[in-house]
């Protein structure tokens, strides 16, 4: 019976890939179950437009340490169609590597004018806009020296996709040992953000970085 | 289904990566695990027994996983999963969701809800998403031993049948349930692909 599915790879030198990665196969759904897997969350998000400006805790407050950028891109299926009015979460560490999470015992510096934690809708055309701080990278592994790249946390949710993802930056040295790029492969450079110049005042630059929700893993089943 | 890569000229979707130790706690505003409460200070309740299901995430060596985030997603005791297709339906439970969200910082967790109906030829059961540190996402769907639907439901019967008593949560007392999830290694509970991939 050919009822098995992908074998997830263990990710090297990751904190827990090797402690949590399932070792069979996974089972493949059969049709009759497949309507089933697919969630829908209920709309009850109210957020704030302040929400996407990372940048500062609050509108009006001091901006936080280091280079504002701007990231934005489209959120769209396998055949290029918009994905409208999907809650996209997006979090990141600080300029030194730190997050706000109270289980980041690294003792990096702290900000208190940076949060790390945004969240906006798609649009009507599919297109999301951020504004945050460049992250620092952070030592993973204190005990190999391993460090993580620079990258931004995102989550995507609406309908019935779903898909957690991380966002990086082109030309970071660890990215080259970084657990999940090695076991992205080539593929990796659909997660590199593509810089681009800015105009506005007071951003860095921006980051175009389109995500297209499909294949084997982020939305178990698209129901267009 | 699955076509060649280089026939298609499907869009690459982008990677799917872990959530990393530090997904953010304030995130989670479904993080009530009560799916009996969708609205607070109402004295409409859902249809259909009240539940109290305990549980836990372990990893290979049995330890606790932290940090993992859970969603869950039933139908309700009707049987009737809320999607878009059914918002007219006459069994909808207008005072159910039936999807929750959590992110258990030390592996347990306690899910509060109404035991699900069996929707069409299936048995109940309950659809767990897994994210963790280490890992992309995994899914699988829990059932409740004893359930005589349990022996014709499809996707029990296609995994060999010394793995589907993994997935069964257990009755501990009136109303309370215990399931314990395996993320890898000996008693592994199964996890489940698309038909499409
Ligand atoms: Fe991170």
């Amino acid at each position: 019976m050919s009822n098995m599915g992908r074998q997830i790879e263990i990710g090297p030198t990751d904190n827990t890939s090797n402690e949590r990665t399932p070792r069979s196969r996974l089972h493949l759904i059969p049709e009759a179950a497949r309507a089933s897997f697919a969630p829908y969350a209920p709309y009850n998000y109210g957020i704030a437009p302040s929400e996407s400006d990372m940048t500062r805790i609050a509108a009006g407050r001091p901006r936080a340490q280091g280079d504002p950028i701007k990231v934005t891109g489209k959120l769209m299926d396998q055949f290029g169609r918009p994905i409208r009015n999907s809650l996209i979460e997006m979090w990141n560490a600080n300029k030194h590597g730190r997050y706000t999470h109270i289980e980041d015992h690294s003792g990096l510096p702290l900000d208190p004018n940076f949060l790390g934690i945004g969240r906006t809708l798609s649009d009507d055309e599919g297109n999301y806009e951020f504004w945050t701080i460049r992250p620092g990278e952070y030592l993973a592994r204190p005990d190999i020296g391993r460090y993580r790249p620079k990258h931004i946390h995102m989550s995507i949710r609406g309908g019935s996709s779903r898909m957690i993802t991380q966002m990086y930056f082109a030309g970071d040295p660890h990215n080259d040992t970084d657990p999940m790029r090695i076991l992205m492969g080539d593929n990796f450079d659909k997660n590199i953000g593509q810089e681009f110049a800015t105009p506005d005042e007071g951003f860095d630059c921006g980051y175009k970085f389109d995500i297209v929700i499909g294949g084997k893993n982020p939305t178990f089943f698209e129901t267009t | 289904m699955a076509q060649p890569e280089t026939k298609s000229n499907l869009l690459t979707a982008t990677n799917e990566d872990t959530l990393g130790p530090y997904y953010p706690i304030s995130l989670c505003d479904n993080d009530s695990m009560d799916l009996t409460v969708i609205r607070s200070g109402i004295i409409h309740k859902p249809v259909g027994e009240k539940i109290t299901i305990t549980g836990c995430v372990k990893d290979i060596n049995g330890q606790l996983a932290n940090g993992c985030l859970l969603e869950f997603w039933q139908a309700n005791a009707n049987g009737i999963y809320r999607t878009p297709d059914n918002e007219t339906h006459e069994l909808l439970d207008p005072w159910f969701n039936g999807y929750a969200r959590h992110r258990t910082k030390d592996g347990n967790f306690t899910l509060t809800t109404i035991k699900p109906g069996a929707c069409g030829e299936r048995a109940p059961n309950i659809t767990l998403t897994l994210f963790s540190d280490g890992i992309m996402r995994v899914v699988t769907q829990l059932f409740f031993e004893d359930e005589p639907s349990n022996e014709t439901d499809a996707l029990l019967l296609s995994i060999p049948e010394e793995l589907r008593e993994r997935l069964m949560i257990k009755k501990t007392g009136s109303g309370d349930y215990n399931i314990e999830i395996i993320m890898a290694g000996d008693n592994e509970t199964p996890f489940f692909d698309d038909l499409l991939s």
